[in-house]
């Protein structure tokens, strides 16, 4: 069985957004609420600074607390590896987002819209807000799922697809063969906060 | 490793709502296993003050927990929430709360059962029982949160002890005021009153450790600093420092009669509420570091979208 995960080279990521913004487009998220974001860093003093741009995600990982601490078992592992929200049995208690080490989870209580108060809903909005309300609900805790809808037309996640330096990768783990097995094993690829022990399944490549 | 010069980013999900249930379970809890302790130790004497802890269990921990329904998404889901309690410390506590307020309602019915003779030993049972349970309610919200990996000021083993000192004091200050009503003796509301000062002293050391803590662990530093200096500030300092902790505590000492214990009564407990609210409040997730580089994170207090400006009047 597949285990999916997906490695981000921090070498080739140079702080675009586009993956907030493709993966925002693809499944129509509310306001503040960034399934994809890219964290900024900056290391060192003028002359000799550097700066780093750090995209994170939910990173599906194999020991989730979120999974832990959830009380109904609305959330879930699928046989791939991808944790999911079963959006009819979550009751909103927003447990997982404290529990969750990388920030990962969301709720909103209603569809706001990005525009001013008073303004109608433009068409694309009340899509999305259909999209949304079916998909994935208000109240509920919402979360990256490295978009299983576009995955089952056999397309790539959308933050995958879009990103101008080709600095994300997804694929399985399981599989030796595939490139982002071998990423990792060539370049050291490391995960964020290994110390917590959720075993995380996003891994990033350094950028020196 | 948290940094002193990055921000944390602020959980602004539990707040009030929260803060109101942590307050009166606090309340409820700590009310019954006084009751139980001026029953099972003082006897008939100390019928009435038994009698007033043991019915404010039920009643605070209910009212509680209807914040809490209030603060979930779906809350005529809430039915699922006993699914997972060998993970989940939200359906424990569910367990836990259940069964205390079923061994308080027992015992409360104890107190009003006209036929007194046929009780007889349950009654001790159930007592201890009910104690056992209140105890469980009072610190098992501590667990809770120190079960959240990113919210360092919250992963210590002294919040479930904050609670627990809290709540016993909150919740003798509550049979105090009401026993003023009822008509408990004067001796036995100041003995009362001198108790819970001693308790006040407990919980100051308790608290400053916990801050202490707080500030010492880099990555709750943060969380210590919004506390004492940021914007949990005029709570902490007002609510908690000296309505909850140091004028209950002059009061109660240092003054007699019933003026003196009523307000040290009501002060502490609006202390007790701004106790909660502001370990709530405080609670910060801590920096990401990859790379040898620390990542501030997204700042959630502030709106996502600043106000682009209202729609003029058409």
């Amino acid at each position: 069985m597949a285990r999916y995960g997906m490695v981000i080279d921090l070498k080739r990521c140079y702080g675009c957004y586009s993956c907030v913004m493709g993966c925002k487009q693809a499944n129509c998220t509310p306001p503040g609420v960034f399934w994809s974001r890219v964290l900024r860093g900056e290391m060192g003093v003028f002359p000799n600074s550097v700066r780093q741009a750090l995209p994170v995600l939910c990173n599906q990982c194999e020991e989730p607390d979120c999974m832990k601490v959830c009380p109904t078992g609305a959330t879930y592992q699928t046989d791939d590896g991808i944790v999911r929200v079963d959006k009819d049995k979550c009751i909103g208690c927003k447990y997982c987002m404290m529990a969750c080490p990388y920030g990962a989870r969301y709720s909103v209580p209603e569809y706001k819209s990005y525009f001013p108060e008073g303004l109608p809903l433009s068409d694309y909005e009340k899509h999305c807000m259909q999209v949304w309300e079916e998909k994935r609900g208000c109240g509920v805790a919402t979360k990256c799922d490295f978009c299983i809808d576009r995955r089952a037309e056999g397309r790539e996640p959308a933050c995958v697809q879009v990103c101008p330096g080709k600095a994300r990768v997804f694929g399985d783990l399981d599989d030796p063969e595939s490139e982002i097995s071998y990423l990792i094993k060539t370049k050291r690829g490391f995960v964020l906060r290994p110390e917590v022990g959720t075993e995380p399944k996003v891994y990033y490549l350094p950028p020196r | 490793m948290g940094s002193e010069k990055l921000e944390g980013q602020v959980q602004v999900e539990w707040r009030w709502l929260i803060a109101a249930y942590l307050f009166l379970a606090g309340v409820g809890g700590g009310a019954f296993l006084t009751g139980v302790i001026a029953d099972l130790r003082g006897g008939a004497d100390w019928a009435l003050v038994s009698k007033i802890g043991v019915f404010l269990g039920v009643p605070c921990v209910l009212i509680g927990t209807l914040f809490l329904l209030a603060d979930l998404g779906r809350p005529f889901n809430a039915w699922r929430v006993w699914m997972k309690p060998g993970t989940s410390w939200i359906a424990r506590g569910t367990i836990i709360i259940v069964l205390f307020m079923i061994f308080a309602a027992i015992q409360t019915a104890f107190w009003i059962w006209p036929f007194p003779g046929s009780i007889g030993n349950a009654h001790g049972a159930i007592a201890i029982l009910g104690a056992i349970f209140g105890f469980l309610t009072v610190i098992y919200t501590g667990l809770l949160l120190g079960y959240s990996q990113p919210i360092a000021l919250w992963r210590t083993a002294l919040l479930p002890v904050l609670f627990f000192v809290s709540a016993v004091s909150t919740g003798i200050m509550a049979i105090v005021l009401i026993g003023q009503n009822q008509g408990v003796g004067e001796g036995k509301l100041a003995l009362l009153a001198h108790i819970d000062a001693l308790i006040l002293v407990f919980e100051m050391f308790v608290l400053i450790m916990f801050l202490y803590n707080a500030y010492r662990t880099l990555e709750s530093r943060f969380s210590a600093k919004r506390i004492l200096t940021g914007a949990v500030a005029p709570a902490f300092w007002l609510g908690v420092v000296a309505c909850g902790l140091l004028v209950p505590f002059f009061l109660e000492l240092l003054g007699s009669g019933a003026l003196a214990e009523g307000l040290a009564a009501v002060l502490g407990l609006f202390g007790g509420l701004c106790l909660r609210y502001s370990i709530l409040a405080g609670g910060t997730l801590d920096p990401v570091t990859a790379a040898g580089f620390e990542f501030a994170r997204v700042d959630r207090t502030k709106e996502p979208m600043p106000a682009m400006g209202k729609v003029p009047p058409s």
